[in-house]
């Protein structure tokens, strides 16, 4: 399902880029530290100034107790609204210092989007749901895109010129963006791969408790036995 | 001193194996209770442990449920996004007071302490604690112990989520007295926990008494853990836990379990088997003297019958009604008195008495001849001698002589008064004990009983007379102890031989002559080697020619001590004792040597010498005669044996055929004593004799008108009309002498010629005679 979400969106990107078809693309390939393609990675571009796209307005979903998108990028200034499809509330919030904010039990889409004004990352949570994460990814960048799960990425309608690339993953370190370094982009599609550091995520096991004192009985009662 | 050494012995025996039982029992029991008690111990110790180990999960889990909670909680997250320490450590108290926490603290992801409600927590101890936590972090570790100032705290950490992790919180529990006391109430065991610390005191939370746990320190200190620990006179099994440790810190829990307790349990188990031991090693005691006396007893009786029996006393009752060994030995031992009291009486009888007839024996007269003495009874013995018991003997074989000594016995036996016995002596002898008796009296009864064995025994088929003789000798007159009186009367019985009526009184004296006839007995053995003998001629004269050309050659003895001795006294015990054969050789050699001399002084001389009936019936003597006449070149016709009718008669066969060989060699033969004996015409005839001997006792008063004068003038003709020449004995008288001239009578001996002379004498006496005779014839 997710999958033609994300498909939906690309598709609407197009239509947007369709103008400029005379100008540049991107399409790069993300992966993590072991070469493994990296899904929700966000890549952006800062380049030449002018030309930046209208910042559209962002969506956030919650669908089956997820956020959906796990990982959205915005432009600074987005208002993104937090509609809900499940058919049970949620109770979206953030304590993030780029924004705080609290969206209490509702079904359906609340009356206001919420503006992300401050650039950074707004780390979501539903206070009823502990296991909903999302992430917004407030940039300045006006070029972005967040990766699918093949690690592919596609930025259209560029304007041909030199780049700095910024990248940005959930598990990076302190949640920090990565820089990509320059790239200069001239018409025509130009293809980039992009290793960020991020290791492949382990899954934790959910076990009880762990002491530290359990092995000690045992060793105690091996060594009387 | 026997019955207690037998006692002790099978007590101490018996004390000894149960002591050895016992003891086996009690080591026994003691190691297994041991070895129980200890692995009860340490299962209770695992136990425990693992109690304690739930125990403090437990703890933990409440409390991490607490904290997670708290994390959780919104309103608790929103405290913390508000960044207002006094409200965030007001709520971290008020969920800490929820679940009784001591502690709660908040931490910043690195681990620093931002909030903590517990006052005590700060500076160096917040910073190791810090580092603790980012550990434990790192280990994936929530639940964990640590020191902290003077306490031991449980520690459950989390993260806060929003939804992110934003902080730590932190909830600890004092490890206190409290706990190690509720740990004992629910295991039984003792807990001692040990924090050490970098720096600070340790702490110690025990819930052993004040003393034990400061000796424990002090091992603890000293050594390594020992498992079996000695603390104030209780010995504990131990097991150590190491809970925690880390820089600069431990906390160590110390499970004790006491042993001296757990063995308390089996003291009861203890006193019992002392119990049980003393009762049977009293019973034991009791059942072994018991046992003991119970065979001891009967065995000291057995022993004190056997030593009565040994003593001769057979009649002990032996009262023992056992079915056991000890009574089978009684049985025997009874039956054994019983077979020792019939045997000896059996030996005692068989000394006293004789086999052959179960009459006393001769002991056994003598000692109730001494009995009758001693009580001064008066008392007859009559000694019974058979005469002609060797002839008996003879014709009925030796068993049909016993058959008949039998017969008397009883015969004699019927015939006795009460109060009298009877005894056999010797093989043909019996003696009569004959009570309140003289000899009078003694008389008459061996007159009757003389009577009595007058009437035949019955031997098989065949009718026999005994020839009995009766010695009687009476006490007290002829003598007074039982070996005289007995002796006494023997002498009787053998002069009774000589008497008609086969019976004498003892005649005083007797017993000097009877000492005499002992010494010349022993004597006449050795008579012919030491040349006491001599020989004596009496010349006898040819009546019709009146010339001297015969002699008898007379057996004198020259006894040392007693002078010499008649042939009358001498011969007949010769004859008796078996030594007239030795006088006979002696006889024949000494008349032969004699003959021998005068043959070579010209003078020949025809010598007669008597013959004894037991040389007669010596199938040797022609054979000895005829080498001795070889030897001293005696002509045999210069011989003449005189034999008595009753030598012959004693074995006609035997004795003829030795007087045909004699008469073969050329001796003459003669018939002595004439006339004496029961003269058989039919046997003289039969003999080889060429003359006959006319007794003395015909001759010595012969007178014309007498009785003998018809006798011996018939026995003259019969003898001459056999062929026989007649010799006259005992010629005193001239009146004789012209009788027997008359009558025809061939030679005349006596006194009228001359007695009888030694041989020098003789010698002499014949020259004389001769030269007178020619003298006469001349003259």
């Amino acid at each position: 399902m997710s999958m033609s979400v994300f498909r939906a969106l690309w598709l609407g990107l197009l239509v947007l880029a369709a103008p400029s078809l005379w100008a540049a693309s991107l399409q790069a390939e993300l992966v993590d530290s072991a070469g493994q393609p990296l899904g929700s990675a966000v890549i952006s571009l800062q380049g030449p100034l002018g030309e930046a796209p209208q910042a559209a307005p962002g969506l956030m979903d919650q669908r089956a107790q997820q956020f959906v998108p796990h990982v959205l990028a915005v432009r600074t200034g987005t208002a993104v609204s937090f509609p809900n499809s499940d058919d049970i509330r949620h109770h979206v919030y953030s304590f993030s210092p780029a924004k705080r904010f609290e969206l209490r039990l509702y079904k359906g889409t609340p009356s206001a989007p919420v503006l992300f004004d401050t650039p950074g990352v707004v780390v979501l949570g539903c206070n009823i749901h502990d296991w909903m994460l999302g992430y917004v990814y407030v940039t300045d960048d006006p070029w972005f895109a967040v990766s699918d799960e093949q690690g592919r990425v596609q930025l259209d309608a560029l304007p041909p010129g030199r780049y700095r690339v910024s990248l940005w993953h959930p598990k990076l370190a302190d949640m920090l963006s990565q820089p990509g370094g320059e790239l200069q982009l001239g018409e025509g599609l130009s293809t980039q791969r992009y290793s960020l550091a991020v290791q492949a995520a382990v899954a934790a096991p959910g076990s009880a408790p762990k002491s530290s004192f359990g092995d000690a009985f045992k060793q105690a009662r091996d060594a009387a036995q | 001193m026997l019955r207690n050494s037998f006692q002790t012995r099978i007590a101490s025996v018996l004390v000894l194996l149960l002591l050895v039982v016992i003891a086996a029992l009690y080591v026994a029991v003691q190691t297994a209770t041991s070895a129980a008690v200890r692995a009860q111990a340490r299962e209770q110790l695992e136990v425990g442990s693992l109690v304690f180990q739930q125990l403090l999960e437990v703890r933990g889990r409440q409390l991490h449920d607490a904290v997670q909670v708290l994390a959780a909680d919104f309103g608790f997250k929103e405290a913390l996004a508000s960044d207002d320490r006094d409200t965030i450590r007001s709520a971290l108290a008020n969920h800490g007071a929820r679940i009784n926490a001591a502690a709660v603290m908040m931490l910043d992801l690195d681990g620093s302490l931002e909030v903590s409600t517990e006052p005590q927590i700060s500076g160096a101890i917040a910073q190791r604690l810090s580092e603790q936590v980012m550990q434990r972090q790192r280990e994936g570790v929530t639940i964990f112990l640590m020191p902290i100032a003077e306490r031991i705290y449980l520690l459950v950490q989390t993260s806060v989520n929003a939804p992110l992790p934003i902080a730590r919180v932190m909830m600890g529990f004092v490890v206190d007295q409290a706990f190690a006391a509720e740990l004992r109430e629910l295991t039984h065991l003792d807990l001692t926990l040990v924090a050490s610390q970098q720096g600070q005191a340790d702490i110690w939370i025990s819930t052993l008494s004040e003393p034990q746990r400061l000796q424990l320190q002090a091992s603890l200190s000293s050594a390594t853990f020992d498992q079996v620990q000695r603390l104030a006179e209780q010995q504990y099994l131990g097991l150590q836990l190491s809970l925690a440790e880390g820089e600069g810190f431990a906390v160590q829990a110390l499970l004790h379990k006491s042993l001296t307790q757990a063995e308390q349990a089996f003291a009861g188990l203890d006193r019992d088997i002392l119990l049980i031991a003393l009762a049977a090693l009293l019973a034991s005691l009791g059942g072994a003297l018991l046992l003991a006396r119970n065979v001891s007893q009967p065995v000291q009786q057995l022993a004190a019958v056997a030593e009565r029996v040994g003593q001769g006393d057979y009649q002990v009752a032996i009262a023992m009604q056992r079915s056991d060994e000890l009574g089978s030995l009684a049985k025997a031992l009874q039956s054994m008195q019983t077979g020792i009291a019939e045997r000896e009486r059996q030996l005692a009888h068989n000394a006293l008495h004789d086999a052959l007839t179960g009459l006393p024996n001769r002991t056994l007269a003598l000692e109730r001849l001494g009995s009758a003495i001693t009580a001064g009874r008066r008392t007859a013995l009559l000694h019974l001698g058979i005469g002609n018991f060797r002839a008996v003997n003879d014709s009925l074989g030796q068993e049909g002589g016993d058959l008949a000594l039998q017969q008397l016995g009883r015969r004699l036996q019927a015939a006795l008064r009460p109060g009298d016995s009877l005894a056999r002596l010797i093989a043909d002898e019996f003696l009569l004990q004959l009570d309140n008796c003289d000899s009078d009296s003694a008389v008459a009864i061996a007159d009757k009983l003389q009577q009595l064995l007058l009437k035949p025994l019955h031997i098989g088929t065949q009718d026999v007379i005994l020839d009995c003789r009766f010695g009687i000798a009476a006490f007290p007159g002829d003598g007074d102890n039982p070996e005289d009186l007995l002796r006494r009367a023997g002498i009787a019985m053998q002069d009774a031989a000589q008497q008609p009526g086969r019976m004498q009184l003892y005649q005083r004296g007797r017993d000097d002559a009877r000492q005499r006839q002992m010494l010349l007995i022993r004597d006449l053995r050795r008579a012919p080697e030491s040349g006491e003998l001599l020989l004596h001629y009496q010349p006898k004269l040819d009546i019709a020619s009146g010339r001297v050309r015969q002699a008898e050659a007379l057996l004198r003895w020259q006894h040392p001590q007693l002078g010499m001795v008649s042939p009358g006294e001498f011969i007949p015990l010769a004859e008796h004792t078996g030594s007239i054969q030795a006088l006979t050789a002696w006889v024949i050699e000494e008349v032969m040597r004699q003959l021998a001399e005068w043959a070579e002084r010209d003078l020949r001389v025809q010598v007669s010498l008597n013959i004894s009936t037991a040389d007669l019936i010596d199938p040797q003597l022609p054979q000895r005669v005829a080498q001795l006449l070889g030897q001293y070149q005696v002509p045999a016709e210069q011989l003449i044996f005189e034999v008595t009718e009753s030598g012959v008669m004693l074995n006609p066969k035997l004795a003829l055929q030795v007087l045909q060989d004699l008469r073969a060699s050329g001796i003459g033969l003669s018939v002595d004593d004439f006339g004496t004996g029961y003269s058989s015409l039919t046997q003289l005839k039969r003999m080889p004799v060429q003359e006959l001997k006319i007794d003395q006792s015909f001759i010595r008063e012969l007178d014309e008108a007498s009785e003998d004068a018809v006798i011996v003038r018939s026995t003259i003709d019969m003898s001459h009309s056999l062929g026989l020449k007649v010799v006259a004995e005992g010629v005193e008288y001239e009146r004789s002498l012209s009788l027997l001239q008359h009558w025809q009578c061939d030679t005349a001996q006596g006194y009228l010629i001359s007695r009888p002379l030694a041989a020098q004498a003789f010698e002499s006496w014949l020259g004389q005679y001769h030269e007178a005779a020619n003298r006469e014839v001349h003259s």
